[in-house]
């Protein structure tokens, strides 16, 4: 609408005196803003690609046995996969939610200057350690003792998803008007429970939103447990043995010689994209609720 | 009275210390988890430091270490081919996710209307959180093919028969690539340019712009003048962060680029390796001299994505003391 704008003003003054450097400018203004709009369409073409291949190649193998059977049944399923996801995601969500959030709030509103510049570094530090040193981690630290299982996954994916929920706790604890901290105080109401009553009431959104986006990244994250928890065709669900996960199965299948197998990998890649989908569409529900705050 | 008020203020502090201590813990433990994690990895490596320097291991190409029957290691291992795969696909993916990026979120910023740039923002922003085991089984059985035949088929027969950088035989192509790793790489990163160069765009106070469009500047101008220079330290922090990002994935490299660690491959269009995905192998037969090598990349991979990550901190700390609050 703007750029429209732009262009009309701009044949409107055409009709002025016009040298030929103002026509030269019209006209790199016209190519760049060709340029920025095909920048833009670049940007979303892999979307697009990936979306129609992964449906187009997956839906042919969804159905309701594919969801249900494990893989040893015939038809094969991925009922086993997607619960050791769920079940490795759950349980390191129960770890790095608390500790997320208990170092969110620490950081924010106890820590002096100088700590909260330290715990800012430490959060971009482990948001950015790349998630294959997670899983090496387990791997030296865990495996050896307890071999490879689920609980090893859990415990790498658990330093992913802190510093996610981490830096969302903090971030969405600063919008928080000071106002409120004040009033609740001047009421009486001591530190701690200004905290907890008022401060994370009021930010609840913002923080579950960040347990959200753990969530999805704990769900997606492959190359840890190819370190940890590998994969199995067992349907105990057991955290002590190797436990299977949509990712790994998703990995594995897509290297295969059988085509049964890549198209079923593609099948799981679907129903993986969905859920990521799903949880996206879902954090940005909850983003738009909590700017209002 | 002295008495009761004191009691009372501490019958009121008996929550406070508590709760301060179990936040603190929190955050503590999670400092330690990551000390924990860059001890422990670089605790493994010992073994290979005692037969090779890591000056040798960084630089050498190579993946092998035995144990001779009189215990004697013999070791030859070189990150170089997996560190020259790292490098080269990161700046393949950087150097197509910046530029596009870039332009993308100055759309979305200054050009777009509204009904376009609500959506397209999303869009975007879903491409992030696309599990990159996703874009990996994408790129093998789609994309990589189709790059093979149109994009390096073109360049291998053209400029390809000159440099050899970019030579391939077109009647027999590889089936897997260094460049097609970086193109994936550059799909997959381009979503984290555009989202935080979008955020830094908007911050660009609008006044800045109506005294460009007050002089008469065209819509290009005023992005070329004012709204690049003014971001350009936010807009590097957002390609670097993007580059931190790109050394680090594992699973869509790993699928594509055809984990040859032999030697550092003559051509761009050859199988190669790099840091993150050689660490996901070869862990079935390893011996402890091979973990210890295994661990080494991750030292020499931690270490390079921290001092990315520190740089990133710095660069927000400085443009938020520029602009007075705000990132």
């Amino acid at each position: 609408m703007k750029s429209k704008s732009g262009l009309k003003s701009a044949d409107v003054s055409f009709s002025l005196d016009l040298t030929e450097r103002d026509v030269n400018r019209r006209r790199v203004n016209r190519v760049m803003t060709r340029v920025i709009q095909l920048s833009a369409l670049l940007a979303v073409i892999p979307l697009i690609g990936i979306v129609l291949v992964v449906a187009s190649n997956g839906l042919p193998g969804l159905s309701l046995e594919f969801l249900t059977n494990s893989p040893t049944d015939q038809p094969r399923g991925i009922l086993n996969a997607i619960q050791g996801s769920l079940i490795m995601t759950f349980v390191a969500l129960l770890a790095s939610a608390p500790i997320g959030i208990g170092g969110g709030i620490y950081l924010h509103e106890y820590a002096s200057e100088r700590t909260m510049r330290v715990g800012e570094l430490v959060i971009d530090v482990m948001l950015g350690v790349p998630s294959i040193l997670a899983g090496l981690f387990a791997y030296f630290a865990l495996v050896p003792i307890i071999g490879h299982s689920g609980w090893a996954a859990a415990i790498s994916l658990t330093v992913l998803m802190i510093p996610v929920v981490m830096r969302t706790t903090q971030e969405v604890l600063r919008l928080v008007p000071v106002g409120l901290r004040e009033a609740s105080l001047a009421l009486g109401v001591p530190r701690w429970k200004t905290t907890i009553f008022i401060t994370c009431r009021t930010a609840i959104s913002g923080i579950l939103t960040g347990i959200v986006l753990a969530i999805s990244r704990g769900l997606g994250e492959t190359a840890p447990l190819l370190l940890t928890s590998q994969s199995s065709n067992d349907t105990v669900l057991d955290l002590g043995s190797r436990m299977n996960s949509m990712t790994v199965t998703i990995f594995t299948w897509a290297g295969s010689p059988d085509p049964q197998f890549v198209t079923q990998a593609w099948t799981t890649a679907l129903v993986l994209f969905t859920m990521a989908l799903v949880l996206n569409v879902l954090v940005r529900f909850k983003t738009i609720n909590s700017r209002v705050l | 009275m002295a008495t009761t008020k004191h009691s009372y203020s501490r019958s009121k502090l008996s929550g406070e210390l508590p709760f301060r201590a179990i936040t603190l813990g929190a955050f503590v433990l999670a400092a330690a988890l990551l000390f924990a994690l860059f001890v422990i990895i670089f605790e493994k490596t010992f073994v290979l430091w005692s037969v090779e320097s890591p000056l040798t291991f960084l630089l050498s190409s190579g993946w092998s270490g035995t144990v001779s029957d009189a215990g004697v290691l013999t070791a030859a291992y070189g990150a170089w081919p997996a560190i020259f795969g790292t490098l080269i696909t990161s700046l393949i993916g950087i150097a197509i996710a910046a530029p596009v990026g870039i332009f993308a979120a100055v759309y979305l910023v200054e050009l777009a209307p509204r009904w376009v740039a609500a959506p397209l923002t999303f869009l975007v922003e879903i491409v992030a959180a696309i599990p990159s085991v996703v874009i990996g089984l994408w790129a093998l059985g789609d994309l990589s093919p189709r790059l093979r035949d149109s994009v390096e088929w073109w360049v291998a027969s053209t400029i390809g028969q000159v440099l050899p950088i970019l030579s391939e035989d077109p009647q027999q192509p590889s089936p897997t690539s260094i460049f097609r790793a970086g193109v994936v790489l550059a799909i997959m990163v381009t979503p984290m340019v555009a989202a935080v160069s979008r955020e830094v765009i908007r911050s660009v106070p609008q006044s800045l712009r109506e005294g460009l469009v007050g002089m008469g500047a065209t819509k290009w101008e005023t992005i070329r003048l004012v709204i690049l220079p003014t971001a350009r330290i936010g807009l590097f922090g957002a390609v670097l962060l993007a580059f931190g990002r790109a050394i680090g994935e594992t699973i869509a490299v790993r699928l594509v680029i055809g984990m040859d660690n032999v030697e550092v491959p003559k051509s761009l269009f050859k199988s190669g390796t790099a840091l993150a995905p050689q660490i996901s192998v070869g862990f079935a037969e390893a011996t402890a001299l091979d973990l210890g090598a295994i661990g080494a990349l991750g030292v020499v991979l931690f270490l390079v994505s921290f001092v990315i990550s520190a740089l990133v901190r710095v660069l927000v700390w400085r443009s938020a003391r520029n602009l007075g609050g705000g990132r």
